[in-house]
């Protein structure tokens, strides 16, 4: 249908019927365009929850601590990271089609930078603390340093892009991850899971949020 | 002082392609092919409505090439943003207290309703 057809300014288009369209196709396009959705965080959170649960599940009932994890949890782990990268990758292509701009190439450098942050954070620092597992540090932060560097990392890099709900939501990460380190061997994992569970289920509500926000209405 | 509505956007085809580009950060730029989907419009039609904002400075196209393919990408001017921020708060102050989610009797034309909005 063609809906400039008998529509004169001011005539066939009152301003509530505009108010309305204005808001839905605005709130259409912020879903359209928002690399991060509020699902993609939700799964995150239940990732957050199911992973470093698992971990908290497998190394609570050890006497002395071995921070030896089970095969299962291991395999459960694997399968929720590989599925939320699949998904990640989808969505942020799907909502970059057809978009070029100077913020297209910063989020593209923020992807590709926190994609390094979490190889370094992991494939890096993770074995490297294994390694001294004997060393106090490392009783004192088994699961949470390479969030911590992570969040850190996020935090900083979000901050100089100004991206000021992504820098929240890190600064969230790496202050969730320290106090993790608190929790003691096995503890550490479950405040991880339960904390970084609540910060993802926060960024989703705020993003559902932001997407619903109304052009007219205050 | 009475609110008025900028009559180039006051038209359902074009206050949907303002407010899709309008989704974007500043400078972004949305590819035609793209901005059709998501409209479901005709190129045909889309090329008219996109002509009118242009004439008006609200957009500008640029074409780009890729070998043998053609693109066009159209953003939202900063006076075409400036237009709809205006056109929001006119919006705003001729509706006053008036609930928009309220059910109109030609709601169904726009495809808008209040389940919609919300879901």
């Amino acid at each position: 249908m063609d809906d400039t057809v008998g529509t004169t300014p001011g005539g066939g288009f009152d301003p509530r019927q505009a108010a309305a369209l204005l808001d839905q196709a605005t709130q259409q396009a912020r879903r359209t365009f928002t690399p991060l959705t509020p699902l993609l965080l939700t799964f995150r959170a239940v990732v957050a929850l199911v992973v470093f649960g698992g971990c908290w599940l497998s190394v609570r009932g050890q006497h002395p601590y071995t921070g030896d994890i089970s095969g299962w949890a291991i395999a459960v782990a694997v399968g929720l990271v590989v599925i939320n990268i699949a998904w990640t990758a989808w969505v942020i292509g799907r909502a970059g089609i057809g978009v070029s701009g100077p913020a297209q190439r910063k989020w593209q450098a923020w992807t590709g930078i926190m994609a390094m942050a979490w190889i370094i954070g992991y494939a890096i620092a993770a074995p490297g603390w294994h390694a001294v597992a004997g060393h106090p540090a490392w009783e004192l932060y088994p699961a949470s340093a390479p969030l911590l560097i992570i969040g850190l990392a996020g935090a900083a890099i979000a901050a100089a892009f100004r991206y000021r709900p992504l820098a929240i939501t890190s600064l969230a990460i790496a202050a969730t991850a320290a106090a993790a380190g608190f929790g003691g061997p096995a503890g550490s994992w479950l405040i991880l899971g339960i904390g970084l569970c609540v910060v993802f289920l926060g960024a989703a509500a705020f993003t559902a949020r932001r997407q619903r926000r109304s052009m007219v209405r205050p | 002082m009475t609110a008025e509505l900028d009559p180039l956007i006051h038209v359902p085809t074009r206050l949907r392609i303002v407010a899709t580009l309008a989704a974007l950060p500043d400078g972004d730029a949305l590819s035609f092919t793209r901005l059709q989907d998501m409209l479901g419009l005709t190129p045909g039609n889309l090329i008219i409505q996109l002509r009118k904002l242009e004439e008006a400075e609200y957009i500008s196209r640029t074409k780009t090439r890729n070998g043998s393919a053609q693109k066009t990408m159209v953003t939202l001017t900063s006076q075409g943003r400036a237009a709809l921020r205006d056109y929001a708060r006119a919006l705003r102050d001729l509706l006053g207290g008036v609930d928009i989610d309220a059910p109109s009797p030609d709601d169904t034309v726009y495809e808008v309703s209040a389940d919609r909005m919300r879901s």
